[in-house]
């Protein structure tokens, strides 16, 4: 699903990710860990395509990221649902809208929404909170609005780049099983987290990364791949 | 389509503010260009009537026979230049002075008849009261002999030509700095709406939308904005010209030349109304791509 073959991230003089090669399964949940500035959010950059790899080359479903005209990104994206640790939603639409721009960019007719919407916030535990303003929602509702507008579209991965960042124990092990359960369903998963806990919690593969360079790739006890 | 409006209108709506604010912008350089372009338009139309009244003064030779005069009158009246000619013979030359300065009765007597010269009264047609058509009107004239002195103002038909000439490079100049002032303004009151909305833009990127689906409702609303702008600077610039210049021609008709002053004609409120969408417009392209191109 994603290959990376020495691929190499720099900001001027500094390199963010050095020689970092490895291969992340279809289906497969992986986490991507280390301390601050270990290049976690970078790696996920540059697989959403929000950066491109100064050199090497990035694979992903056969197709080489780094070779991808501008225009080309928007299919590259809709493939994919991206997760943050501050949401990003719009606070003064509704739950319901939120979820709905990520079908409205790829031209699903209004009936489609008006069916899948409800549907994967059923996925998410917000059923029947369609009409809420996001803006008033908890820290764990917003990050489920958030996962539901990734996971609208079916697509064949997520990403989450510190998906419990800002969330407190309970609400951080609600959102680590929703993503498990979108896992499940046969969806690629990519989570960033430094959290310990939650890792051991939800035992699958770590892709540890330190100063920018892959130290470990260790399938945890229990991990389905 | 019908969602990229629909999204423009949603966008007015949940930043009514700014679109208030830009629309203002856009409206007040319109009212500005359409207040110079209103000043222009009438002191060209006062230029113009005061060429178009200019005249020509043909005083005949002393030793010029009447049936001459009559037939260089009729010579005169069949030029196709000529709007009309009048022949001011000697005694009405005489009449018409002791007419209008009775004082001057006695002198005339003294001098006799031929005090006063005949002279041909011509009014040119409009189009040849520029000052090279001018020149060579009169130059026709002299050629004949028949004249002694051929007045036409010379020096006011140079003047006026010149005052025209400048307004015209003038308004040209400034309607230039104007427009180039207002799409700074407003490309810098969209960029704040683009700012405003940076959330909705980067969440419309990272869920696979294309540049043109962003970029189309700002376009749409950078053209609303325009339409409504124009609207409120033609009907600001009418309320101008009913209640303020028309008020001021009352009191100064002479500085008008006697004329009604003229509202906008309806080729430059067009052009009004297209500068004020093409400013929208091309301001919402501008601040978005700048904002596209610094996200990518």
């Amino acid at each position: 699903m994603i290959r990376l073959y020495h691929i190499v991230k720099s900001y001027g003089d500094r390199d963010a990710l050095r020689d970092i090669s490895l291969h992340i399964q279809k289906g497969e949940m992986v986490y991507i860990t280390g301390p601050s500035g270990a290049g976690k959010s970078t790696m996920l950059k540059l697989v959403y395509g929000a950066e491109l790899p100064s050199s090497g080359k990035l694979l992903i479903g056969g197709v080489d990221v780094s070779k991808l005209k501008h225009a080309e990104l928007p299919s590259l994206r809709r493939n994919m649902g991206v997760v943050f640790q501050d949401f990003k939603l719009l606070p003064s639409r509704s739950v319901a809208q939120n979820v709905a721009m990520a079908l409205e960019v790829i031209g699903a007719p209004a009936e489609s929404i008006r069916r899948r919407v409800p549907a994967v916030l059923n996925i998410v535990g917000l059923k029947g909170r369609e009409d809420d303003l996001a803006g008033i929602l908890s820290g764990g509702e917003k990050q489920r609005v958030a996962i539901a507008r990734a996971i609208v579209n079916d697509p064949a991965m997520l990403l989450a780049d510190e998906p419990t960042g800002n969330l407190d124990g309970a609400m951080a092990v609600e959102v680590m099983e929703i993503l498990q359960a979108i896992n499940l369903r046969g969806t690629t998963v990519l989570v960033a987290t430094h959290d310990v806990g939650l890792m051991d919690r939800f035992p699958y593969r770590k892709l540890r990364f330190v100063d920018g360079r892959l130290v470990a790739s260790a399938a945890a006890k229990g991990a389905r791949t | 389509m019908t969602g990229a409006f629909q999204r423009a209108l949603r966008g007015l709506r949940e930043h009514t503010y700014l679109a208030a604010v830009a629309t203002g912008v856009i409206a007040s350089v319109l009212v500005l260009l359409g207040l110079y372009a209103l000043v222009v338009v009438n002191i060209q139309s006062a230029l113009s009537g005061w060429q178009q009244d200019v005249h020509v003064s043909a005083y005949f030779d002393s030793d010029v026979a009447p049936a001459d005069q009559l037939a260089a009158h009729a010579a005169v009246a069949a030029r196709s230049d000529v709007a009309s000619v009048e022949l001011v013979t000697a005694p009405m030359a005489a009449a018409w002075m002791k007419e209008r300065v009775p004082e001057v009765e006695p002198l005339l007597l003294e001098l006799g008849e031929g005090a006063l010269p005949a002279s041909l009264e011509v009014s040119l047609r409009p189009g040849s009261t520029g000052p090279l058509a001018m020149d060579s009107f009169a130059e026709a004239l002299r050629a004949t002999g028949q004249f002694a002195e051929i007045d036409y103002g010379r020096e006011w038909v140079e003047r006026a030509a010149a005052l025209l000439a400048t307004l015209s490079l003038l308004g040209g100049v400034l309607g230039i700095i104007l427009v180039l002032a207002a799409l700074f303004l407003v490309g810098n009151t969209i960029h704040l709406v683009v700012y405003a909305r940076r959330d909705e833009l980067e969440i419309l990127r990272l869920v696979g939308a294309t540049e043109s689906y962003i970029l189309t409702p700002f376009l749409i609303e950078g053209c609303l904005e325009g339409l409504v702008a124009s609207a409120f600077a033609v009907a600001i610039l009418q309320l101008v010209h009913h209640g303020v210049v028309l008020r001021l021609h009352e009191t100064l008709p002479i500085a008008f030349g006697g004329q009604d002053l003229a509202f906008l004609p309806s080729s430059i409120l067009f052009g009004l109304v297209t500068t004020g969408i093409t400013i929208g417009i091309v301001a919402g392209w501008v601040a978005v791509r700048r904002f596209l191109a610094r996200l990518a």
